[in-house]
């Protein structure tokens, strides 16, 4: 795959708080943000369908001189910021920069002014007899980005990941060993919250992985460690976070120990539940839910592809033990939803227990068309549809999905493909 | 012995993985180099407390597999080949079939097993490293062991042993002799923390008896026992000692003998892969530092210090899978 092939890959994907606006992000530094169509009686099949709405370059690549570092300019991830007047905010990532990101409409533009004529020329002053007042005339939607913001300089290590507190003021981004808390209106100035970074880097024994705020305790963020581990802390505690208010982890089942035991525990995503009561891990075969009242071990576990279990020395080879998944709650956090191998995605439904695998391909996605449940045999009985193991395409992964705040409407990201499938049933969360 | 072959396979493909990473766009990602340090050192200790008796790995064609009775002539021929019996002299002749292509010329005076590498090539080597990098390799690789050794103190803890494979630590404890369980006595800490199974490396801060002014880079890349291959001292560190001595346990948990050669095996290990790395280095540009397995040496603001290697990057990662077969 060329280089330019590889910028269109999606890195991430990422819904705003109404749902009406969708945002990616892709290898190649680019945001493409898609606009829900309102629903319209001219046009009753393209109701709710997302279109694109704004294109822009947010990261370039970077070469830092002192080090003799390539910075790459994949966006690693996007949060939407509350919106608080007509314009909507984004701050998006790549392994070194922050940066704010104001996107306005326009549409009205002022007609008639005296001093310069229809194209923008000054006008000739003896023409001008009278004076008349601008009149704003309305115009085609034009969407304006601009960077509002750009934090730099605050990470020595590779972002994976930002969170903008539910105070809509301050922010944190991590890197592997360290958190960093901004205000959105300060950029030459950060917090660390957090610091894992050992006296001796011979004595490195995790790295922070992922990290959220709570969406209503301005004071509490969690984040996960390579090792499996979650940290919740609570900045009203200390100035730096370094020791934990809890630790969520699970002792690890010593039948299963493998060479790779540490790979397939490395936490890949952390996401709080909507409620705020609950929270989400991905690690490399399973997707958890852990309760905040209790630190032991997870209150549920799903496997998402067991069936690699016995393949995980050909995974190490091939580097998809190091794919980094992500993970998603529906909007009532009934339904979690994370990506696998194949393109293929898996749902869980937490009360029913039960759990779907599906496709996002092409033939699959016509308009309109229903998604069929997919299975992955394991050897024994194979029916028609099934897909063997050993004919699962490694490379076609889905490492990003984003649910709809409120409806049934997903975002799937496969490579350089973005899959939005909504569930016209069930369109309303329960 | 599927678990010997399968953790040499793991190591050379963790080597590999390590050695791309410095030349991955975007500079090493920390998280996944410290995840292939656990795989490497995990497989490592498999693949060297796993016994299996009267294996001999075939090396590529031209080193064939010594015989026995090579060993009682070889110690006084030269660098020790803790792994094994040093290739027999045909072998040494057909090495240079296995060396890379001549884009790494540095690879190719690296210290060869069973040759008597000649002073001035580690001297040259050894110069052009200067202590930064000398000693980012030596922290680097000290690293490894020390933290291999913590990994394996934690591993003796609830539950009472290695458990990569229960098959492999029970394996693992019965030649050895010493009972895995068990900590190091308080008064050691400040020497040489071992763990308890002396199946273990000497640490790195073990300096080898090699003169550090002939082998100053052996130190640090060899920086576990000794002495190693290529630095010719030969009676030094009697690291020559037949693979054979695994199968007799020795007394207490603190046999030099068998340590020793476990010592040469990893020693040998990490002068191949250090050797190689000293030569890149010495390629980068800026003599920036490296960044190796996640660690960082030297200041705040070198890090992370890694260099991206512009140079012509060798893929092909069978010369190395091929030269730790050979030992």
């Amino acid at each position: 795959m060329g280089r330019r092939d590889m910028a269109d890959i999606i890195s991430t994907v990422e819904f705003n708080h109404t749902g009406e606006l969708l945002a990616t992000g892709d290898k190649g530094g680019r945001v493409v943000i898609f606009q829900r169509e309102p629903e319209s009686k001219n046009a009753p099949h393209s109701q709710g369908e997302y279109d694109v709405y704004s294109t822009f370059q947010s990261h370039e690549p970077e070469f830092d001189y002192l080090k003799s570092l390539e910075i790459e300019e994949k966006i690693n991830k996007i949060k939407w910021l509350p919106q608080q007047n007509a314009a909507h905010s984004l701050l998006s990532t790549n392994d070194k920069t922050i940066k704010l990101w104001k996107i306005t409409e326009r549409d009205k533009r002022p007609e008639g002014y005296n001093l310069k004529d229809e194209e923008g020329k000054l006008k000739d002053l003896s023409t001008v007899t009278s004076l008349q007042v601008p009149v704003l005339k309305p115009m085609d939607l034009m969407v304006e980005v601009s960077p509002r913001r750009i934090f730099a300089n605050g990470h020595t290590y590779h972002i994976n990941s930002i969170s903008v507190n539910s105070d809509c003021e301050t922010y944190m981004s991590a890197d592997d060993l360290r958190i960093n808390l901004w205000h959105l209106a300060i950029t030459d100035r950060s917090f660390n919250i957090v610091d894992i970074k050992p006296a001796n880097m011979e004595d490195l024994t995790e790295v922070i992985t992922a990290s959220e705020f709570h969406p209503h305790h301005c004071n509490l963020f969690v984040y996960s460690s390579s090792k499996g581990s979650l940290r919740l802390c609570d900045m009203r505690a200390a100035a730096l976070c370094d020791k934990h208010s809890k630790l969520f982890e699970e002792p690890e089942d010593p039948s299963n120990r493998s060479f790779f035991s540490e790979i397939i525990s490395s936490v890949s995503d952390v996401k709080f539940s909507h409620s705020g009561r609950y929270m989400l891990t991905r690690d490399y075969l399973t997707v958890k839910v852990w309760d905040l009242n209790m630190e032991a071990r997870p209150i549920e576990t799903y496997q998402v592809h067991d069936y690699l279990r016995s393949k995980l020395c050909s995974l190490y080879e091939n580097d998809c033990i190091f794919d980094k998944f992500e993970c998603a709650w529906n909007g009532s956090d009934s339904v979690i939803m994370t990506g696998a191998y194949n393109n293929f995605f898996r749902m869980f439904d937490r009360n029913t227990k039960r759990d779907v695998t599906l496709e996002a391909s092409r033939e699959s996605s016509k308009p309109r068309a229903v998604l069929k449940p997919r299975r992955v045999c394991v050897g024994g009985k194979r029916r028609r549809d099934d897909i063997s193991v050993d004919s699962l395409d490694f490379t076609k992964k889905i490492l990003h999905t984003a649910w709809h705040p409120a409806e049934n409407i997903i975002a799937i990201a496969a490579t350089n493909n973005l899959y939005i499938f909504q569930d016209k049933v069930n369109s309303d969360m329960h | 012995m599927e678990f010997k072959l399968e953790a040499h396979r793991i190591v050379s493909i963790s080597l590999g993985k390590i050695y791309n990473s410095r030349v991955q766009r975007g500079g090493i990602k920390l998280h996944k180099n410290l995840l292939v340090s656990l795989v490497l050192r995990s497989a490592r200790q498999v693949y060297l407390s796993d016994p299996c008796p009267g294996l001999y790995l075939a090396g590529p064609a031209g080193i064939p597999a010594p015989p026995p009775q090579q060993q009682p002539g070889e110690p006084a021929a030269g660098p020790p080949a803790g792994w094994g019996e040093p290739p027999p002299p045909a072998a040494r002749a057909s090495w240079p079939d296995t060396e890379p292509q001549p884009e790494r010329p540095s690879v190719s005076h690296a210290p060869r097993v069973g040759d008597e590498v000649p002073v001035t090539t580690v001297t040259g080597v050894g110069d052009v490293l200067q202590g930064g990098e000398a000693d980012a390799t030596e922290a680097a690789w000290s690293r490894v062991e020390r933290s291999r050794q913590a990994a394996a103190r934690e591993a003796e803890g609830p539950a009472g042993g290695w458990g990569v494979f229960p098959e492999g630590s029970l394996a693992a404890r019965r030649p050895c002799g010493c009972p895995l369980g068990g900590e190091d006595p308080p008064g050691t800490p400040a020497t040489t923390p071992r763990t308890a199974c002396c199946c273990a490396p000497r640490p790195a801060e073990d300096e080898p008896p090699a003169p550090p002014a002939v082998c100053p880079r052996k130190r640090g890349a060899a920086g576990v026992g000794g002495g190693p291959a290529g630095c010719p001292a030969p009676g030094s560190t009697p690291l020559k000692k037949p693979r054979r001595n695994l199968e007799q346990p020795p007394s207490g948990g603190e046999d030099d003998d068998a340590e020793e050669m476990e010592t040469g095996n990893v020693a040998n290990l990490i002068s191949i892969f250090g050797s190689s790395f000293s030569g890149l280095l010495r390629k980068s540009p800026g003599g920036g530092r490296e960044e190796e397995e996640g660690e960082e040496s030297g200041p705040e603001a070198a890090e992370p210090g890694q260099i991206c290697c512009d140079k012509p990057v060798l893929r092909d990662m069978n010369p190395w899978s091929t030269a730790i077969v050979a030992f």
